[in-house]
């Protein structure tokens, strides 16, 4: 299964289509449909015990759906479970590994679980080991540890087998920042091999720079065509801070801009980066003293605080 | 081997991997998946410095039991001994096998790596069995490290070669069978204090609880029988009358008594016989029993002829089992009337003739219970049943755990994720 060479013509990797899922009486996932092309990060967003794991356990081959299709690399997991199993790789949001094994033999034992020989598999599990930098604990049992060397085990973990499909649930918990950028560029790598990558987050502001679509997911349900707009809106907002907002305001209004006042300035809308600089430049020219310019924060955070959905 | 692969390999580069494709959705085990996942179940369940501790306690314990076993063998053959050193061994097995297999699965689900394993090529079969065959390997490890002492218990036992590989056979496969019961309910019990207190209790269900059964219900099966007894009423009897009898009674000689003065009443009382031959079936589903009907029989009599020790403890049990099996003798259990009238009054001449008479009676009296207990220790042994309760609870329980590992789960454990 060579990813880049005899990828099949289909591109979505991952397609889910009105899926439904409860645990006797809690509806954990009432309604999902999202599609993840090949080589393309789709973000999943929602408060804690939105469905985000239930909807991944589904995608795995793990839990059976109670209603919707899904297919996973154009397989059925309710006919072919163990082909769709086969195609992915799954880090899950719970911390597991085998204490008395070092690093190396549990990515071994995994690789041998995937029937990948033993030599090739304890070789990959080395590359791998150094592709996460856990390589120094390659000889140390896993139960020394920390929680985020443990979540990066689990991530190579979800490798061994070269997965076509990633599913990545909460990969950023317990990471420190420099993990959370070495993550950020490991997940980049993923899509650039031709891998679909499906991540579950509510650390927002490293996803905005990772992934290239969202879906938000509320009380079990995906949010869809109005997320995905309201994503899009919120992509396109600046912040201009002026020395005097009143001045700054005033000479927007002169023209014509729509704009948010706020307490040191405006937020207005801007198409894209060639529109940013000929708008700052008017605005110079306009005398206003303006000391910052750029895009209004995360945008997904953004939409995500818009949504206004309370927690459960 | 692996730092060639290593070398070929340059540190950070990608390492191509080819698993095989899949279809469908396999349960079945396989040689490599069973192999496999036995030997990932062994290494990481290599007991902490703690369990190092309570094993060896456990095992001191038993090596001592044995050991007093191995020393008190007496120079001539004696089975016992031996019987002592097989006893530890299931016993072992029994105690440790299950504890483990009972924690398997519902452990690995709580510290999330059972879900990983199955997302890989393993199937449900595979890590079923490979979880049981690890657990129950610890019962074979009990063996080998009790091996000198069933060595030298053995040579003076009188038993084959072939009757105790049967035997210790016997003892293996109830092992694994009830280690199939613990993993299945670990399978199906989501804490593992309740799945660890399940097996327990499955296992003291077979091993008593069936002994209790088969008392209880022994009551099932009893038959009323009357007896009719008659004797001298001394309620009426006049003085000078009772003075006489007494002091016949004293002497011996009844001839000075005259029959008038002594007035009989019959009384009748009833007593039970227990059929034990309908419920002995009970018995035998007893693993322990079963495990004793696959020793040797022993005859009591010409043991010694046959190079048999005398019957030890297993050829008693077999003995005592079969005893249920045949139920009630009837020649032997039979009470005899008792007549103090007529032992007095109309026999009197009878009974002093019979000096002779009564010892042949008695010795064929003794025949018969000698005969009696021949016929129970050679009667067939019947481990089949036994057998099949073991065959029945090790495929029922693998099919439990088989049908709760498959994935996609319909239903989960109540009260539990799957990661
Ligand atoms: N096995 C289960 N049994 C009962 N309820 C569950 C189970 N798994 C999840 N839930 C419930 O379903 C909802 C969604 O859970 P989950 O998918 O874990 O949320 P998230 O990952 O988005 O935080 C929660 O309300 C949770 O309590
Ligand atoms: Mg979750």
């Amino acid at each position: 299964m060579t990813l880049t060479q005899d990828a099949p013509v289909r591109t979505d990797a991952i397609t889910v289509e009105g899926v439904s899922r409860s645990f006797g009486s809690v509806k954990a996932v009432e309604d999902a449909t999202l599609t993840v092309p090949r080589g393309h990060v789709t973000a999943l967003i929602g408060p804690n015990g939105c469905g985000k794991t239930t909807l991944m356990l589904m995608l795995s081959g793990l839990l059976r759906p109670d209603a919707g299709e899904i297919a996973i690399a154009g397989h059925d997991p309710r006919t072919d479970a163990a082909a769709v199993r086969a195609e992915i790789g799954w880090m899950p949001d719970q911390l597991g590994s085998w204490d008395n094994l070092t690093c190396l033999q549990t990515l071994t034992l995994m690789g041998e679980a995937y029937r990948i020989p033993r030599a090739t598999a304890r070789a990959r599990g080395m590359a791998l080991l150094h592709r996460v930098h856990l390589e120094e604990f390659a000889d140390r049992p896993a139960r020394v540890l920390s929680r985020g060397q443990k979540q990066r085990l689990s991530l190579a973990r979800a490798l061994v087998h070269d997965p076509a499909v990633l599913l990545l649930d909460e990969p950023a918990n317990g990471l420190d920042p420099r993990s959370r950028v070495e993550l950020r560029d490991l997940v980049r790598e993923f899509a650039a091999e031709g891998r679909a990558v499906l991540v579950s987050s509510h650390v927002l502001a490293e996803l905005d720079e990772m992934v290239d679509d969202a879906v938000f997911m509320s009380k079990g349900r995906t949010m869809g065509e109005h997320a995905a707009a309201m994503v899009a809106d919120a992509r396109l907002k600046y912040r201009v801070d002026a020395l005097d907002p009143a001045a700054l305001q005033e000479a927007l209004s002169r023209g014509g801009v729509e704009f948010e006042p706020t307490a040191t300035g405006a937020i207005t809308r801007i198409a894209d980066e060639a529109n940013a600089a000929q708008a700052l430049a008017w605005l110079i020219r306009q005398g206003v003293q303006v000391h910052r310019f750029g895009p209004a924060g995360s945008a997904l955070e953004q939409t995500y605080m818009a949504m206004n959905e309370e927690r459960r | 081997m692996t730092t060639d692969t290593l070398h070929e390999h340059p540190a950070g580069a990608d390492v191509p991997v080819d698993p095989p494709a899949r279809k469908g959705n396999p349960w079945l085990p396989s040689f490599h998946g069973v192999g496999l996942m036995t030997r990932i179940e062994l290494r990481r369940r290599r007991p902490s410095t703690k369990g190092y501790v309570l094993y060896g306690i456990l095992f001191a314990i038993v090596i001592a039991i044995c050991l007093a076993a191995a020393i008190f063998t007496p120079p001539q053959l004696s089975s016992t001994n031996f019987e002592i050193v097989l006893i530890m061994v299931l016993g072992v097995g029994m105690l440790i096998a299950p504890s483990l297999s009972a924690t398997s699965i519902n452990g690995d689900s709580g510290e999330g790596v059972l879900a990983p394993l199955q997302m890989s090529h393993l199937t449900a079969g595979d890590i079923a069995m490979g979880k049981l065959l690890a657990s129950w390997t610890v019962s074979v490890f009990a063996l080998v490290a009790l091996s000198p002492f069933l060595i030298y218990t053995f040579l003076s036992s009188g038993w084959t070669v072939v009757e105790m590989l049967t035997t210790i056979g016997a003892i293996l496969l109830v092992v694994l069978a009830f280690t199939a019961v613990g993993l299945a309910w670990s399978s199906i019990a989501a804490r593992a204090v309740a799945s660890v207190a399940l097996a327990h209790l499955t296992t003291g269900f077979f091993l008593i609880g069936t002994l209790i059964a088969f008392g209880v219900s022994t009551l099932l099966f009893t038959e009323e029988a009357t007896q009719r007894d008659r004797y001298i009423d001394w309620e009426t009897l006049a003085p000078e009358a009772e003075e006489a009898l007494n002091e016949a009674y004293m002497t011996g000689d009844f001839s000075a008594l005259d029959p008038d003065d002594y007035q009989c009443v019959e009384s009748e009382w009833a007593y039970t016989i227990a059929h034990t031959e309908h419920v002995a079936w009970i018995l035998l589903t007893n693993p322990a029993v079963m495990i004793t009907e696959t020793a040797p029989i022993v005859d009591p009599e010409t043991w010694e002829e046959d190079g048999r020790a005398a019957p030890g403890l297993f050829a008693n049990i077999h003995s005592m089992v079969s005893d249920a099996r045949l139920g009630p003798d009837d020649e032997l259990d039979d009470y005899i009337a008792y007549d103090e009238c007529a032992q007095l009054f109309q026999e009197a001449e009878a009974s002093e003739m019979s000096e002779e008479e009564l010892e042949a009676m008695w010795a064929e009296d003794e025949n018969r219970w000698i005969e009696r207990q021949q016929e129970l220790a050679n009667l067939e042994r019947a481990p089949w049943l036994g057998l099949s309760v073991a065959g029945v609870l090790l495929v029922g329980s693998m099919w439990i755990v088989i049908r709760r590992l498959r994935v996609p789960y319909k239903k989960l454990r109540t009260g539990t994720r799957v990661a």
